[in-house]
């Protein structure tokens, strides 16, 4: 029933998988944070136009689920990748886009709409009155973004961002539907070989399990050494 | 030095200002009392722009600006020769203490970290934190982070000190420590607006009292024709319901 013989190299066939998927996720944490700092400023600043843009494509992007959107920039990707090269004139075959280009698109647009969310709540968090101050003494709006409000806005906006890295560590387990081998998809094509499907998943638990305790811990670190300092 | 002409402004459909007119004396130390509500808080923001009145002009020494068309030269030269400190204190909560006095001296002023250090170095002493320099606003008391708030604001060497109830939000045991240093300021001969509901220490360090009701001034004069003789009304009732708190 549950053999733990095969354990130990179930265990090394997975990780192989950990260092792509750590590496993808990271990518598209980056991505969708600046993608979503950008929303969150255009709706923080009430910019007209673009601010209902920016909501429109937050419904969206919310309400779909992921699984879908991924399906979307599997098929609708390469062509679009390759009319857009060839308005500028380059010869691109589309179709070699490589799946796991595909799956950070698709998982950075979907990431990026609550990534405008978190931004903005931590935005709306930064009291105005020392905007005031900073302004009365002369400071520019850039000046003041730089020096006071974004070192405050970074320490409130951790936490919320930690959760995210967590749950696209998670969402990547969609790729499979598209043949990106991450973490779950690994202890698949592991148990699918040898039919030890329990003791493979078991393996794919603990290892989501360590990556978010390093995750959560780290970000707590991280935040009480800032908060000391605000 | 400074005047202020026919400032309006509403927030939404409440009128706050409706039609002050205050001009100030360079070495005035003006105290600006009167009930909740009337626009005093409102009229010391607007010097600064931090709110937009919808009319009205001001004219700062030669700088003069019409509100129905804000100038950015105009508003940023005001801003640099007045300071600002505030009932919420307001102090950058990313800085340490003496950080907070030296950001605007470095970043506006373009001063030298070294000079900017001396300067604030001389403030916090005059305030009474040179033992606090690098604590973090989060480590401070109400008192304490008011005090930092007058040493940023004197460090810029303004012409003019704006003081937006600077008491109202402090424990009562900490009033006195900022008034004390409120008063060594004014008494400097800095010319100073000091908007407050201590009505003891207004008529102790001001030598010109503006009532402010409804929106507009409603009484001006010295400190005795203010609170010994109240000429107005509204102002001997407001005056005679704040003594009776106090």
């Amino acid at each position: 029933m549950f053999d733990s013989e095969v354990l130990l190299p179930d265990l090394w066939d997975i990780l192989g998988a950990v260092p792509m998927t750590l590496l993808m996720a990271l990518a598209i944490f980056v991505f969708s944070t600046i993608v979503g700092s950008l929303f969150a400023m255009v709706e923080y600043r009430r910019i007209t136009v673009l601010r209902e843009l920016v909501v429109a494509y937050k419904v969206a992007f919310k309400g779909v689920p992921m699984v879908i959107v991924i399906f979307l920039a599997y098929y609708g990707l390469p062509p679009a990748l390759q009319f857009l090269a060839a308005l500028v004139g380059i010869e691109f075959n589309g179709h070699l886009t490589p799946n796991w280009v595909t799956l950070i698109v698709a998982l950075t647009a979907c990431v990026a709409a609550f990534q405008a969310e978190v931004v903005k709540g931590a935005l709306n968090s930064f009291d105005t009155g020392q905007a005031d101050a900073a302004y009365s003494l002369g400071y520019k709006r850039s000046q003041l973004f730089r020096r006071v409000m974004l070192p405050q806005v970074i320490v409130a906006a951790i936490p919320d961002l930690a959760n995210s890295f967590m749950v696209i560590m998670k969402a990547l387990s969609l790729g499979f539907a598209i043949e990106v081998v991450d973490i779950f998809a690994q202890s698949q094509l592991t148990a699918a070989l040898n039919f030890y499907y329990l003791e493979a998943f078991l393996i794919a638990v603990v290892i989501y399990m360590v990556i978010a305790y390093i995750v959560t811990h780290g970000a707590d670190r991280v935040e009480a050494a800032l908060r000391a300092r605000t | 030095m400074l005047e202020l002409k026919d400032l309006r402004l509403s927030y939404g459909n409440t009128q706050v200002l409706n039609g002050v007119d205050l001009s100030v004396k360079r070495g005035d130390v003006v105290s600006i009392i009167g009930p909740s509500g009337t626009g005093k808080t409102t009229l010391l923001k607007c010097i600064n722009y931090l709110v937009k009145p919808a009319s009205g002009t001001i004219a700062f020494d030669k700088v003069k600006m019409d509100y129905q068309r804000p100038d950015k030269t105009a508003v940023q030269a005001i801003r640099l020769r007045t300071a600002m400190v505030f009932q919420q204190f307001n102090v950058f909560k990313n800085m340490t203490v003496i950080q907070n006095v030296m950001d605007p001296l470095v970043v506006v002023q373009r001063k030298s970290r070294d000079e900017a250090r001396a300067i604030a170095l001389k403030e916090l002493n005059r305030v009474g934190l040179s033992d606090k320099l690098d604590s973090y606003p989060s480590q401070l008391s109400g008192g304490q982070l008011q005090r930092t708030g007058i040493a940023r604001a004197l460090a810029i060497k303004p012409d003019v000190m704006l003081f937006d109830e600077p008491t109202s939000s402090l424990d009562p045991e900490l009033v006195g420590e900022v008034l004390r240093v409120i008063k060594d300021v004014t008494s400097s001969g800095i010319t100073s607006l000091l908007v407050t509901h201590e009505m003891q220490f207004a008529k102790n360090i001001s030598n010109r009292i503006v009532f402010m009701d409804r929106g507009v001034v409603a009484a001006d004069g010295s400190p005795a024709e203010i609170f010994d003789a109240p000429s107005n009304p509204r102002l001997a009732q407001f005056l005679n319901s704040e003594l009776a708190i106090q």
